[in-house]
């Protein structure tokens, strides 16, 4: 009857192990629907410049010079802290955090401006494109 | 709920599994008058199960991992609450474990959307200010307690949520400085500080000192929240200085403390038995008889010491269901706790609401369970969600709808989906003629 009931706890403890286990998995099937997710609300763009591809990860991006800056840049001819992108409905704006040689998008000197697919972002003597997300198997 | 469907079905059933598992414990383990007192506790547990699952997909939120370890730690709870000295519902327990469940769908509901709760910020001072006022008002300078009469309030705990949430809102504010004296300042910083300052105040006032710890690590969260923010440009001379702060006012505190809490500080509980270490001696000898299996369900003796539902609720689930099922509850509020580590926020703002929430719950749990144990000095905070006591459950709902804002957040409008072209060549009808 002992080892009965023993067994009993240890089935106990079990099923709430799997249980855990369980929830684990579900929490990282969460993770992939989360990206795609994202993908929907950052409307699936990101930054580009030769030679380098910076992914639109989150609300607030920060761009600059400075090792604590989400893309970091390092020329000496963009500011520590550039400029900030921020995302509302699908719609992502570039604003300028007081930077020294100003943010240019298709040329034009900006504060503040939202972004369209395909707009020429200038910081400095950098030039970034601003477009949507290629898969890696797209050409 | 549309997005995962088959992974929710299985960790609804595998819930359900381990509640079943549970109840048969208690069936064939447990200490019961009538077996009526386990099926009355079988259908609360499987019908609160049931009624979740139901409701669910309902909830406009895109990911539900969060709410299904809710509800399995709730029911675990429940079934605990209701096993310690014999089986029989607790329909008090029920109770709070259902407002524990609204008040996680109010603190989703109110923190979803960061830009909405920024422009509420205001509020979330004011509701700290009114808390801190009633505290002043009604509780009295050596309680913590409102009597309602057949129930009891604690005001303090509602300052919990408030303070992850006015941390929370204050994230975006670190670019704007101002100058003062030789100084850059932040202006939400320095009003941040001076609210967690008063309500640390507030409760040495009420003699509320275990909750002072919680409140200091709600805000060391949002400060190293504060510090990862863009352009935040916190120096090494700041962050030695805070750490030199806290230490010397650790130091002030432990100096000024009443001399009840002093005696804590340094109590032998082997040689007071009787006295100040009457509870921890107690708790620590119930996890012993209680083994890695535990004694059974209601069959153990701790019951009989006050607080054990709550102070060392973690002892006296050792002694009825073993060390092991014990060391289980704790990873499972745990792994809630670990579900933002998986998929993390994508906002400051959702990051520190997930940081300020598991600041709260570590500390609270560690209080607890480190001081049944003999290892830290004993204090009064309840393990969230497992101990009794309704303010408790309420905020501790709140700052889980915190954990599941910051899983399915809101950002404004979603773009409306781009139709793929059709993979088919297009025909011209008629072309074939």
């Amino acid at each position: 009857m002992e080892n009965a009931n023993l067994i009993l706890c240890a089935v106990t403890a079990a099923a709430l192990d799997i249980c855990a286990l369980v929830l684990i998995f579900a929490a990282y099937r969460e993770k992939s629907t989360a990206k795609k997710r994202w993908a929907r609300i950052s409307s699936n763009m990101e930054l580009v410049e030769p030679g380098a591809t910076y992914p639109l990860g989150c609300d607030e991006v920060l761009i600059g010079r400075h090792a604590s800056a989400d893309i970091r840049i390092p020329d000496l001819s963009v500011s520590r802290y550039h400029a900030m992108m921020t995302v509302s409905d699908g719609v992502w704006t570039i604003k300028d955090m007081g930077s020294r040689s100003g943010v240019y998008v298709n040329g034009v000197l900006v504060k503040e401006a939202k972004l369209r697919e395909n707009d020429i972002i200038n910081l400095g003597s950098r030039r970034l494109i601003f477009r949507r997300r290629r898969d890696k198997h797209e050409k | 709920m549309k997005s995962n469907p088959f992974a929710y079905v299985i960790s609804g059933l595998f819930v359900l599994l381990a509640h079943c598992a549970m109840l048969a414990n208690i069936l064939y383990n447990g200490n019961y008058e009538q077996i009526g007192d386990v099926w009355s506790l079988a259908a609360a547990v499987l019908g609160l199960d049931l009624a979740w699952a139901i409701l669910m997909p309902f909830f406009r939120q895109h990911t539900h991992t969060v709410d299904f370890i809710l509800i399995l730690i709730l029911n675990m709870s429940l079934i605990f609450q209701s096993c310690f000295g014999g089986v029989h519902l607790s329909v008090k327990h029920m109770i709070t474990c259902i407002a524990a469940l609204i008040a996680s769908r109010i603190g989703f509901l109110v923190c979803r959307d960061h830009n909405w709760i920024a422009r509420q910020k205001k509020l979330i001072w004011i509701g700290i200010g009114l808390v801190m006022i009633v505290i002043l008002l009604f509780t009295g300078s050596r309680s913590m307690w409102i009597d309602m009469g057949s129930f009891t309030i604690q005001p303090s705990e509602l300052l919990k949520p408030l303070l992850v949430m006015a941390c929370a809102t204050s994230v975006a504010e670190q670019q704007k400085k101002h100058k003062l004296l030789w100084f850059n300042v932040v202006w939400e910083n320095l009003i941040l500080l001076g609210i967690t300052a008063a309500i640390c105040l507030l409760q040495w006032w009420c003699r509320d000192l275990g909750s002072i710890p919680t409140f200091a690590g709600i805000y060391a969260a949002g400060f190293f929240m504060r510090i990862c923010y863009p352009k935040a440009k916190f120096s090494k001379k700041t962050l030695i200085g805070a750490g030199i702060a806290v230490l010397v006012i650790a130091g002030i505190g432990i100096k000024l403390a009443p001399a009840y809490v002093r005696d804590r500080l340094f109590v032998d509980i082997w040689s007071d038995k009787t006295g100040n270490g009457y509870q921890q001696s107690q708790a620590l000898i119930a996890i012993a008889d209680g083994g890695w299996f535990g004694k059974g369900p209601g069959k153990g003796f701790l019951h009989n010491v006050f607080a054990y539902e709550s102070d060392i609720v973690f002892s006296t689930i050792s002694e009825e269901w073993g060390l092991l099922f014990a060391l289980m509850m704790i990873f499972i509020l745990l792994l809630m706790l670990a579900v933002p580590l998986i998929n993390p926020p994508r906002s400051y703002y959702h990051g520190t609401l997930a940081a300020g929430v598991c600041a709260a719950f570590t500390v609270q749990m560690a209080l607890n369970i480190f001081g049944s144990c003999n290892m830290i000095p004993f204090t009064g905070v309840t393990i969230p969600f497992i101990s009794m006591g309704g303010t408790s459950m309420v905020t501790s709902g709140l700052m889980a709808g915190m954990l599941i804002a910051s899983q399915s957040p809101s950002f404004g409008k979603l773009p409306a989906k781009k139709k793929r072209p059709s993979a088919r060549p297009a025909v011209r009808k008629g072309a074939g003629a």
